[in-house]
């Protein structure tokens, strides 16, 4: 018999079942580290149905207060979506690799949005509360810088996307650097920006709604403490307010966008 | 040289088009309505830099050595919050996806009841949940871990569900064809052609997710953020400084790590 | 006026590829030039380094008595208007918006920051699409209108900037013959009504021969032809086409190349 020349190819070996495995364990070990006890949970469960229970009936006597505190929490939140936009549109063109003026300042730039995208902007508003005092404006400014790292990534990654020849049509006419951003790359992505700007907006609002938590204004707060003080029915009405505020923002900015593309 | 000739804007009339006023309009009323009432202030912006300076000199001080033991336990404790927060949202919205999904879902009204439920589990944020939870299940990393899967239930189910309805159909109806039954169908038709999406959304998650539980403790719900806030009230500037930097190096590894894996897979 | 120089230019790009290999030639002030020679001859290198979007790596190129260089791009851009193959309008804005970018080196910063044009820019903007034959067109967004148009527009843009120098980068290779023809006889006539500088690359030699009053034939990155247009012949057209084994498919008609 013939020797073959080649040995034939291996049948190919398919690690699923082993990084599955592995990651089970992994959630085992994780589990036990955690000291998590899912069984209280499951016997809990009863326990838990008379928890919510207490949620069911929702006190609105102090309705007006609510919507008050809520409207503070859209406002710090749009102004917060302001600051963010105002940032990443200054920022973006530096950190675009076919518009910034040079490889230092792209770097530069760059860096500055992935810093501000990973300091949680809960962790901000802490320390904005500390330097200018409890209100809503330092979560105004704490939601302003996190998003800004979001939206000044996105503006950057689609004006990276624009067709290199606009760009050189309208740099060819003489125009200077801002004015090419002006007119080839922003107009080029104008649809975009404005739909991420909603997106992140829809969600500063839900965010707002949280930073009460550390002093920063909002419904935030008075959650914290009517659930501290074992209020069910008034910590109940509040959840309601938010959430459905929160949702109309959701369907609102949802609708927009559909509108814009 | 002709300075003096009039300005105007490239438009028909020489003014801005309505749409364009209609919206400055808007979102200028908006703003001016908010600024009381975010208490927005630049003289008080200005005024409080000297704070803001000093507080900043106060935090950039020798870190806290024998803290960082304890620092890299609860980073841990973070991350390990995250990993089963996912896992265990990935093993509950794989399914419901499949019912939120239009092409997939057994009925129209299966597919509006699990949409709706999806779209209520992701509305509020984490710490709302995680505020409810503690004062259920007591302080700790189970309330934390509870509030991140419900949140991200709500959010991976839709996504999952939208990964589904663009799956091609062609390939679907060959394995119909061949007379596989409806779960058959939506594991070896539908879940390899969503795969990619799948893995990218949940990437995403994983990355969103860490930036979540990270701030969870300020509620008590587990993980690094229960130091951070009690740092603050104790004035423990010594561990700030160090705090901050753990949750900005953890971050940012895991988007590079993510963006890396996301890049390769689709 | 604008009498145009390349001595012994040389471009070597990043990847190593040596697109132009001592290139010297003059284009004289108000004429009509094209140029013609196979794919990756080095034509395109060559017309954008009239308007500095490549620099040369040894060599001068001179426009005007400028040599162009990293510090004075914008003013010899101004002085160089330029067209492409596939338009490059910016889509989401307006006709008229385009055409207004031409105008951008003479406006302000502020008020270019804010759209706002003086009355004698919009003047100009309006001549040129007068003169382009789009005047009814002008406030249509650029990515309704058809390629011919479109390429109408870039050149109404170009002239916005009341250049001395047209360049036009295989402006027809995207259109059908008719529209070519069209705006092969628009290109002509601004050389011969304004005193503009053309030059023009070419896929088709027939356009070439009948619209160029000069016809320079590159190859591998080199003159090999320089010429009247009734000097093309059968032989000097092979010299230009002739690439060593290869590119046989270069050679065939344009329309087929139209969309490559």
């Amino acid at each position: 018999m013939k020797k073959l020349s080649t040995s034939p190819p291996k049948k190919p070996f398919n690690p699923a079942p082993i990084w599955f495995s592995l990651w089970i364990a992994l959630l085992w070990l994780v589990v036990f580290d955690l000291d998590i006890s899912f069984q209280t949970l499951l016997y809990g469960v009863e326990d838990m149905a008379e928890y919510f229970s207490r949620y069911t009936t929702p006190d609105f006597s102090e309705l007006s207060r609510y919507l008050q505190l809520m409207a503070q929490t859209i406002a710090t939140a749009l102004w917060g979506t302001l600051i963010a936009f105002v940032t990443a549109f200054i920022l973006a063109p530096f950190a675009a690799r076919n518009l910034t003026p040079g490889r230092a300042t792209y770097r530069i730039a760059r860096e500055t949005l992935n810093f501000l995208r990973a300091m949680p902007d809960l962790l901000l508003a802490l320390i904005f509360v500390a330097a200018l005092g409890l209100g809503p404006l330092p979560g105004a400014l704490a939601l302003g810088v996190h998003t800004a790292g979001f939206l000044g990534k996105f503006f950057a990654e689609n004006l990276e996307r624009i067709d290199k020849g606009v760009i050189e049509a309208v740099q060819a006419t003489g125009a200077s650097r801002s004015q090419v951003v002006m007119y080839a790359g922003w107009p080029s992505i104008l649809r975009e920006a404005i739909g991420y700007t909603l997106y992140i907006m829809d969600r500063n609002v839900r965010m707002a709604s949280v930073l009460g938590l550390v002093g920063a204004g909002g419904i935030g707060l008075a959650l914290h403490d009517t659930l501290r003080l074992f209020k069910y029915d008034e910590s109940a009405a509040l959840i309601l307010v938010i959430l459905s505020v929160i949702l109309v923002f959701d369907y609102f900015s949802t609708w927009l966008r559909g509108k814009l593309t | 040289m002709n300075n003096s000739l009039p300005l105007c804007w490239p438009t028909r009339n020489g003014l801005p088009s309505i749409a364009v006023v209609i919206a400055f309009v808007i979102v200028g009323g908006l703003l001016t309505w908010a600024a009381p009432i975010a208490e927005i202030d630049p003289l008080r912006l200005v005024a409080s830099i000297p704070r803001l300076l000093s507080f900043l000199g106060n935090i950039l001080v020798m870190p806290d050595i024998e803290y960082l033991t304890e620092l890299l336990r609860k980073m841990i404790e973070t991350i390990e919050m995250t990993l089963i927060a996912t896992s265990i949202a990935l093993a509950i919205s794989l399914p419901l996806g499949f019912l939120a999904a239009k092409n997939t879902s057994p009925h129209p009204v299966v597919f509006h009841v699990t949409r709706s439920l999806l779209s209520f589990m992701r509305a509020l944020p984490e710490l709302v949940w995680a505020l409810v939870f503690v004062s259920a299940v007591g302080l700790g990393p189970l309330p934390g871990v509870m509030a991140l899967s419900f949140v991200t239930v709500g959010f991976m189910g839709k996504f999952f569900a939208e990964s589904i309805e663009v799956v091609d159909a062609k390939p679907i109806e060959g394995v119909e064809a061949h007379g596989a039954g409806w779960l058959q169908v939506r594991t070896y038709a539908y879940l390899p052609q969503a795969m990619p999406d799948f893995i990218g959304s949940t990437l995403y998650i994983l990355d969103h997710n860490l930036r979540a539980a990270a701030i969870l403790g300020l509620v008590g719900a587990g993980g690094i953020g229960y130091d951070m806030v009690m740092a603050m009230r104790l004035f423990d500037y010594d561990r700030i400084l160090g705090i901050a930097l753990a949750i900005y190096l953890i971050v940012t590894l895991l988007d590079r790590l993510s963006g890396h894996f996301r890049g390769r897979v689709i | 006026m604008a009498s145009i120089s390349l001595q012994g230019v040389t471009k070597k790009f990043g990847n190593g590829f040596q697109a132009l290999h001592g290139v010297s030639v003059d284009f004289a002030p108000g004429s009509l030039t094209a140029i013609i020679g196979p794919s990756g001859a080095g034509k395109s290198t060559m017309l954008r380094m009239i308007n500095g979007l490549e620099l040369p790596t040894s060599g001068e190129v001179k426009v005007a008595d400028r040599v162009v260089n990293r510090l004075n791009l914008r003013e010899v851009r101004g002085d160089v208007g330029i067209i492409f193959q596939h338009y490059n309008l910016v889509s989401r804005l307006s006709v008229m918006t385009n055409v207004l970018t031409g105008r951008l080196k003479y406006r302000s910063w502020v008020g270019s920051m804010l759209y706002l044009f003086r009355k004698n820019d919009m003047d100009h903007a309006f001549q040129a699409l007068d003169r382009v034959g789009l005047l009814d067109r002008a406030w249509d967004r650029a990515d309704k209108l058809s390629g011919g148009q479109q390429q109408r527009v870039g050149i109404a843009r170009a002239l916005a900037q009341q250049p001395r120098v047209l360049l036009a980068d295989e402006p027809v290779a995207s259109l059908d013959p008719v529209t070519s023809e069209e705006i092969m006889q628009l290109l002509r006539e601004i050389c011969d009504r304004d005193g503009i500088t053309v030059i023009v690359n070419l896929h088709q030699v027939d356009l070439a021969k009948r619209f160029a009053s000069r016809v320079i034939g590159l190859n591998a990155g080199q003159i090999v032809f320089d010429g009247s247009p009734n000097e093309l012949d059968q032989r000097t057209f092979d010299q230009i086409y002739h690439t060593k084994k290869e590119a046989d498919d270069e050679q065939q008609p344009a329309p087929l190349l139209a969309h490559a």
